[in-house]
């Protein structure tokens, strides 16, 4: 997953060419012409080309700044190194995890990361995965599982830790500079990195892959969000990369994110099948493609299971050992798809870890048959799940109506009753552990139906002719209160659903809950067509990506939310640099958004897992123990005695 | 019977670009594309804007009307290329190429176990019809077509392998193989056939009720007739009467059923497969229709209907062969 999180660089190379308006208008359209349907807009020239200045022009004029280059693995040491450790193996070992105590114990001695040779390089840790692969194209991935494997095989310049912070990694970054305009960011890689075909990875395989994710006749899904927010990328050398961007902005560090291709091997391709999927030679490298990271995918039973191994050309160049060796020799992802096989297959031992549902946590991994070889942990995680409100339909347009809600809902039964008690009550966008989140404390919402009845009196909506429901005369209709609220068919969040509607009876409104397929619901909301619904969200490395969640017309603003003062403070703590005075912009959208209630924020959804009694080394971030530097890196085998 | 083939055929053909065209209407008709499921994602950072949601719709050729992209499905599939799977980039083809070979071993086998079963067992229930062993054998089957399919493996997963762990009758909990794709050809056999077992055994139990109650029920109509008692007035053995005259007589539905089974044959089973991990048709059909993957959709639709149609069409055949009265003509 580490895609998602590092910060892909890549350069490359036009050679020479230093003028992007000199650059032919493209083999691209050729190939289109081919085709019979031209697509629009050549690749190779920016919207607003521009010289590409000369490296001594950059480096007289662009007053570096030295940006953080740091090694995930050794951050994470040293973070350790300070904590207190609560107790010894053996006791974690034994514990169950019932209480919070059990479960910080096992957290702090299972996830230490290995002392001198306590780790077992040999081992193969078999790690549990929901789905197949759609591709293993690094620029073609979108899903979860996609980018878990892919944060493994593929090469990236930067990544970020549990504070996600962003640095270059010193894996593959020699030093990185930002310009004190903001508008320029210059790489310089190592010079002992290469393809698992032993070809090096310079610079120009990271320029060659901009130019590929822009070319608009390849289907890239999710990476090209952020991509699209550069001017160029030029490669002035083997190991030099220079971003231009096209404002200065805080969030510039994340756009240069962008997996890596090789561009011997794709240069030959692309422009024959710019597709990347249909020719011949694009599905052999779908089945064995070239990797830059620390693993490289050796088999791939569709449907089935994927390995990798531990690359040594990654570790060690011309015998010399270069970077940290991988704890894994190799790594094996399993795929199941049924969560009770999923289960089984981890007390059976075939599996070491997996996402446990709630359900399980609660009650199928309590007896001697789980720990006999397993252990679970749970650690916070920031993904909340809420009701939102469409503020585009007549019921919802009124603020006191949405906290009529809020104040209608039984929070207290959803979380003890529905969640077991696992889940904490959430009141807004970001969690309060956030360096983002406001420094208030908000109050979260709880059942009082006195205040709601009040809210919507006062809104106009009463029970006019005793028929049990609230209406209001809206365009000289009378329109009774009862609406629908779409919901995935998952039985939890069906039953909050169900839950939200008895309370609701208790007021006069009347509620339709409808569940439907996650593609459908997906849909519905995608064009706001509903009046309700319950979802969630997990959480962007970086407090922007959740305005395309509020900005007035975002794409994913489900329920038409719109305040001009949001979209302001959106806009300047782009612009903003210092971390504080972000913090205080975002900080005050979220006490915005409590106030106007467009969500009845539920709760905020922890991580659970459980993991084999074999592995150490697990440590959360917000993200859950995978999704940051080191991340899976972290984890180990202990040698066998 | 020529004549009779061709006209079948013709007729055939109709039926399929009936079939097809309804089938691609309304996969295209149901809310969402392929894209609404990238954007399923939980993390808001992931987008995908309107431009670029709007290049990817014509880059899949989803831009224009349905019955536009019909008429490109169909004149491609003409052509012989059944397109390229949206979602994982690779030909439809293949696709149902690498999974047929998993779904027919299952299948293939539960189908013949089955009728292998089910015929002595349903003779068997018919002699001895109204005795104790009879009744109880008969409890038994209605037990198991009434034994959910996804609880009958849970169960087996459990027994053969988690408890039976460490054991020889220790089964393996999913998947198709162990092995890697370089160990030696038999050993891979092997360890494949070793990981069918429990998901034949969920495949064959519950048609196998079915099928043994089937052919006694056939049976028990058949054994009524006059020309039964003509056979044992002359002499005949009860084995005899019940093999040579009675059964022969059943076998018209018992064609018709064979003949109905040809498409289930590759279409597998969605629950089994999913609960197995086995990589067969009946995910792909399944996944393929969450995903909105109309290639994929299209491609597993024309299968199933030609080989319904070709499974009709055999098991008239077979009527005339079973049955000397029925004429094809």
């Amino acid at each position: 997953m580490c895609c998602c999180f590092l910060l892909f660089i890549a350069c490359t190379g036009c050679g020479g060419s230093k003028s992007v308006e000199e650059t032919p208008p493209s083999e691209l359209t050729a190939s289109a012409e081919e085709r019979k349907e031209p697509l629009p807009v050549p690749v190779l020239q920016p919207p607003d080309p521009f010289d590409v200045p000369e490296i001594d022009e950059l480096d007289t004029e662009a007053n570096w700044i030295d940006r953080p280059v740091r090694n995930g693995l050794v951050l994470l040491r040293e973070s350790q190194s300070k904590e207190k450790v609560l107790g010894s193996v053996v006791d974690a070992l034994k514990a169950r995890n019932d209480s919070p105590d059990s479960n910080a114990l096992i957290l702090s001695s299972l996830g230490k990361l290995p002392e001198n040779e306590e780790a077992d390089y040999a081992a193969r840790i078999d790690r549990h995965v929901g789905g197949d692969l759609g591709s293993t194209n690094p620029i073609m991935i979108s899903t979860s599982a996609e980018f878990d494997i892919l944060g493994l095989t593929g090469f990236g310049l930067f990544s970020f830790g549990r504070d996600l912070e962003p640095f270059a990694t010193s894996e593959t970054v020699e030093k990185w500079q930002t310009s004190t305009d903001r508008m320029l960011d210059k790489v310089v890689l190592r010079d002992d990195l290469v393809w698992s075909d032993g070809e090096p990875i310079t610079a120009y395989d990271i320029a060659f892959t901009y130019k590929v994710i822009m070319d608009p006749r390849v289907p890239v899904p999710a990476v090209r969000s952020g991509t699209d927010q550069l001017r160029w990328v030029e490669a002035y050398d083997d190991r030099t990369v220079v971003f231009f961007h096209k404002e200065p902005l805080a969030t510039n560090v994340w756009n240069i994110n962008f997996p890596v291709l090789p561009k011997h091997v794709y240069e030959k391709t692309w422009e024959a099948d710019p597709t990347l999927k249909d020719s011949e030679e694009h599905v052999q490298l779908e089945q064995a493609p070239v990797c830059g990271g620390p693993y490289e995918i050796v088999e791939r039973k569709r449907g089935q299971q994927i390995v990798l191994r531990r690359r040594e050309s990654w570790s060690s160049v011309r015998g010399k050992q270069v970077r940290d060796r991988p704890y894994f020799k190799e790594v094996r992802f399993r795929i199941i798809e049924d969560p009770n096989t999923t289960l089984l297959a981890l007390r059976k031992g075939e599996i070491h870890e997996m996402i446990l549902q709630p359900e399980q946590w609660m009650t199928q991994t309590v007896g001697s048959d789980f720990y006999e070889r397993n252990t679970k942990v749970t650690a916070p995680e920031w993904v909340s799940f809420h009701f939102g409100w469409n503020i585009d339909t007549i019921f919802f347009r009124d603020r006191r109506v949405r906290r009529a809600m809020s104040y209608a809902f039984n929070h207290d039964e959803m979380l003890e009753e529905l969640c077991y008690s696992l889940y904490d009550p959430c009141t807004g966008i970001f969690h309060p552990g956030a360096w983002m989140a406001s420094t208030k404390k908000f109050k979260p919402y709880k059942q009082d139906l006195d205040k709601a009845e009040a809210l919507l009196d006062e809104s106009g909506w009463i029970d006019s002719n005793n028929d049990g429901i609230r209406d209001k005369e809206i365009d000289g209709r009378t329109v009774p209160f009862e609406f629908s609220i779409v919901v995935n068919q998952q039985p939890l969040r069906i039953a909050i659903c169900t839950l939200l509607k008895e309370n609701l009876d208790q007021i006069g409104i009347r509620l339709n809950v409808r569940p439907v397929e996650s593609t459908v619901l997906q849909d519905l909301t995608l064009n706001r067509k509903f009046q309700a619904y319950l979802g969630g969200w997990g959480s962007g490395t970086d407090p922007d990506t959740s305005e395309n969640l509020w900005k007035t017309g975002a794409m994913r603003n489900f329920c038409n939310y719109s305040n001009p003062e949001v979209d302001r403070l959106y806009a300047e703590g782009r612009q903003e640099f210092d971390r504080g005075k972000r913090a205080e912009k975002y900080g005050r959208i979220q006490e915005i958004l409590y106030d106007d209630q467009p969500y009845t924020w539920l709760y905020w959804r922890n991580s659970f897992y459980g993991f084999s009694k074999e592995v150490r080394g697990y440590v959360f971030s917000p993200r859950g123990p995978y999704h940051y530097s080191p991340g899976f890196g972290s984890l180990w085998k202990p040698q066998q005695e | 019977m020529a004549t009779y083939l061709l006209r079948r055929i013709l007729l055939g053909l109709v039926t399929l670009v009936v079939i097809t065209l309804l089938v691609y209407g309304l996969a295209r008709s149901m809310p969402g594309n392929p894209l609404t499921v990238q954007l399923g994602e939980s993390d808001p950072s992931r987008k995908l804007n309107p431009e670029d949601q709007q290049r990817m719709l014509e880059i899949y050729g989803l831009d224009k009307p349905w019955p536009v992209g019909y008429v490109q499905w169909i004149s491609k599939v003409i052509q012989g290329d059944l397109g390229r799977s949206i979602t994982r980039k690779q030909p439809v083809t293949r696709l149902i190429g690498e999974r047929i070979g998993p779904t027919v071993l299952i299948s293939g086998t539960a189908l013949f176990l089955t009728w292998f079963l089910a015929i002595p067992l349903g003779l068997y229930a018919s002699a001895r019809g109204g005795q104790i062993d009879e009744r109880f054998t008969g409890l038994v089957l209605y037990a198991l077509y009434s034994f959910p399919t996804f609880v009958a493996a849970l169960f087996l997963q459990i027994i053969f392998a988690v408890w039976l762990r460490d054991t020889p009758w220790e089964l393996p909990l999913f998947g198709m193989s162990d092995l890697s794709s370089d160990a030696p050809f038999f050993d891979r056999c092997v360890d494949v056939g070793w990981h069918a077992i429990l998901p034949i055994t969920c495949q064959t139990y519950v048609v196998l009720a079915y099928n043994s109650r089937f052919i006694k029920a056939n049976l028990e109509e058949v054994v009524r007739q006059d020309y039964i008692r003509t056979a044992r007035a002359k002499g005949a053995g009860p084995w005899r009467v019940l093999v040579h005259h009675a059964f022969r007589n059943t076998l018209i539905p018992l064609v018709t059923l064979l003949g109905l089974s040809l498409p289930a044959l590759v279409g597998g089973s969605v629950i089994i497969e999913q609960i197995f991990t086995w990589p067969g048709m009946g995910r792909l059909f399944f996944e393929s229709i969450r995903e909105r993957d109309y290639p994929t959709i299209m491609g597993l639709t024309l299968m199933f209907s030609v080989l319904t149609l070709v499974g009709q069409l055999l098991a008239d055949i077979l009527y005339s062969i079973v049955d000397p009265r029925v004429n094809v003509e």
